[in-house]
């Protein structure tokens, strides 16, 4: 089984740049420890083979999210997010410190379309490795 | 022997200690009591730029901050780990169940009150027609109480609404996204005012300049994440004031079980939450002020009625969010305050009682907070959490609270409460305030708006309702309840009916308003 320290590093890898300090990766088992103590077996064995087989969570997640489950990917994305956004050098990639309207209007119908992309791998991914 | 025991210190409580200072009055409470902030000082994205890590103010070491990813969600300000003194232990203490009430309760000192938005708005006559309680009466104490607290405003379009008022303090800087929607709105007046809907500043017991000697709020935004900001008004400064002075004896600790009357007056017997002790504490007079739920366990729990179902009003709420689509992109203005910023009544076809709204700007919480509601991907959200923020503003949107007889609350005999809570769908009033909206440039769309669970608006009242004729279970005018001699109900408890207002202003003025009367009554 992948450890929660894989998990935390694979999903930081596939949102932010550069490495995940190890402060972060404590806190974040710790917070697994705590806020999801009521994790169904399946539910894990999900999350291991998103990890093991480096599937793209973001596709995954959205495809989950669209149709209504309530996921486990979902949580602790959150979870990251969470110990994340209090970190000075994440600052950066929450708030918007310049004005950059023609960069913010081209980044969101991007977002758009990329999330039409990721929902169409994303459901692949969930047919194909049997995510549900 | 007391004159009177005041049972708990949020504003119902506070305020009729404060009515009742100088006769012999004991207050019993819990009182939670939460801790200064002492590494939040100054502006929150100055901090979070400033220091390599703020895990612990704004996540907590218990995670006290990721709570909503696991348990039923909470009000933000409730979740902060310096604010989560205000809802210690209430599941223990007064546990609830209901399948469509996500109410909590408070057992700190101040109640509630200490995460409230400091809207104060005096109910007016047609708010006040099914109470048996004038306008007038209220006026003194409204008045009281805006010179104690402070609260800053400006007598305009609203002032039908919330009644004209004398002594304001000059209102909050609006943020731009807020400033530019007033002023697109006068621009457009008569086309709004023909849809019956105005707008205007809100009242907010919030200092814009130093006041009783507290000082002026400072755009920290900080709201979210710590208690006690001197120029918000909290329960606890004026509770704080009262004990200093020794204007009354204050017991924390005091879980009030029951109350029995005897010949020479009322007997309450309190549980130290601590050690477990029992301690019967006698007065001429008792006044229930523990928060509507749990004032209302305490007299069902004292008449050992495990049968009864009584109404319960709460408002029901939507939060609309409205984007300005020029504004996408804009940095965000770190002094920009995230206090309410304006507020919108719906008085149009379609509803026989107003709607009100409150416009909030989306600074100060985490980003985390909202960019999970959003409908893109992760990334996307990421993405629109960022550059749309300083867009965007959310509209939360009061509906009366209406009675109806399959809307009850009940003391089950393992002393939990049951609720059951059910309201019309909501939906109309919102796509009207968008459609109108939309004409200045303020654009939503009625997929984007989230209705939150009833309970969400911590707005209870109606349970133990005041009436000039009342029976079992209600209370006079004077907030006596029914069948006792010196029980008096003084928080939103008694109140018969629930506009579409923050009642928390007028629980404050008839907590005074009855506490008035009781110390005329002991002379």
């Amino acid at each position: 089984m992948t450890t929660l320290a894989d998990e935390a590093r694979y999903l930081h890898h596939r949102f932010f740049p550069g490495p995940l300090e190890l402060e972060v990766v404590d806190r974040y088992i710790e917070a697994n420890r705590v806020c999801l103590t009521a994790v169904e077996s399946y539910q894990s064995g999900i999350m291991h083979k998103i990890v093991s087989r480096r599937l793209d969570p973001v596709a995954v997640e959205v495809a989950l999210r669209w149709r209504g489950r309530d996921s486990l990917l979902t949580k602790k994305i959150q979870i990251l997010f969470y110990l994340l956004e209090v970190r000075s050098r994440y600052y950066p990639f929450f708030v918007n410190q310049e004005r950059r309207r023609c960069h913010a209007v081209l980044a969101l119908a991007g977002s758009v379309l990329f999330t039409l992309y990721a929902f169409l791998k994303g459901s692949y991914l969930v047919w194909r490795h049997r995510l549900v | 022997m007391f004159d009177v025991i005041v049972v708990g210190s949020g504003p119902a409580g506070t305020s009729a200690a404060y009515a009742l200072r100088g006769t012999s009055v004991l207050v019993l409470d819990v009182g939670y009591r939460g801790m200064p902030a002492a590494s939040l000082k100054g502006n929150i994205y100055e901090l979070r730029r400033r220091y390599a890590d703020l895990f612990q103010p704004l996540i907590g070491e218990r995670f006290e901050g990721l709570r909503n990813i696991w348990q039923r969600k909470i009000s933000l300000k409730l979740k902060a780990p310096l604010m989560s003194f205000v809802l210690r232990d209430w599941e223990k203490l007064c546990p609830l169940r209901s399948d469509n009430f996500e109410g909590v309760v408070s057992f700190a000192q101040g109640g509630l009150a200490n995460a409230w938005g400091a809207g104060v708005f005096r109910f007016t006559s047609r708010d006040l027609e099914d109470f048996p309680v004038k306008a007038s009466e209220l006026t003194p104490f409204y008045d009281e109480l805006t010179a104690l607290m402070g609260v800053c405003g400006r007598n305009d379009d609203l002032a039908p609404y919330f009644e004209t008022e004398a002594q304001l303090l000059p209102p909050i800087h609006l943020t731009r996204f807020a400033s530019d929607l007033l002023h697109r709105y006068e621009q457009r007046h008569r086309y709004f005012r023909s849809r019956g809907i105005t707008v205007g500043y809100p009242r907010l017991a919030v200092l814009t300049r130093n006041h009783n000697g507290r000082s002026a709020y400072q755009y920290e935004n900080l709201e979210f994440f710590r208690p006690y900001d001197p120029a918000i008004y909290n329960p606890v400064f004026t509770l704080d004031s009262l004990i200093r002075e020794g204007s009354i004896r204050y017991e924390a600790r005091q879980l009030v079980l029951r109350y029995a009357e005897g010949p020479s007056g009322v007997e309450v017997l309190a549980k130290n939450v601590d050690d477990g002790r029992m301690t019967t504490f006698r007065a001429r007079r008792l006044v229930l002020a523990a928060g509507t739920l749990s004032t209302t366990k305490l007299v069902l729990q004292s008449n050992n009625d495990y049968d009864e179902r009584l109404p319960i009003l709460d408002n029901p709420m939507s939060l609309v969010p409205l984007f300005r689509v020029d504004k996408i992109g804009d940095a965000l203005d770190s002094s920009e305050g995230s206090l309410a910023q304006l507020v919108v009544i719906y008085d149009g076809p379609g509803v026989s009682r107003n709607v009100q709204a409150t416009l909030y700007s989306a600074s100060g919480a985490l980003r985390s907070d909202i960019l999970f509601d959003l409908p893109l991907s992760i990334k996307g959200n990421l993405c629109c959490a960022k550059y749309l923020a300083p867009a965007m503003g959310v509209l939360m949107v009061f509906h009366p609270g209406i009675v109806r007889k399959e809307n009850y609350i009940r003391l089950a005999p393992d002393n939990t409460l049951e609720v059951n809570y059910e309201c019309e769908p909501l939906g109309a009033i919102e796509r009207r305030l968008i459609e109108a909206f939309r004409k200045i440039g303020y654009w939503g769309a009625a997929a984007l708006c989230r209705f939150p669970p009833m309970g969400t608006a911590l707005h209870y009242a109606g349970t133990l309702p005041m009436k000039a004729t009342p029976g079992r279970y209600q209370t006079y005018p004077n907030g006596r309840l029914f069948g006792t001699k010196g029980v008096y109900v003084v928080d939103g408890a008694c109140f018969p009916s629930l506009p579409a207002k923050n009642l928390t202003f007028t629980i404050m003025a008839n907590a005074m308003r009855i506490a008035s009367n009781i110390r005329s009554d002991i002379g």
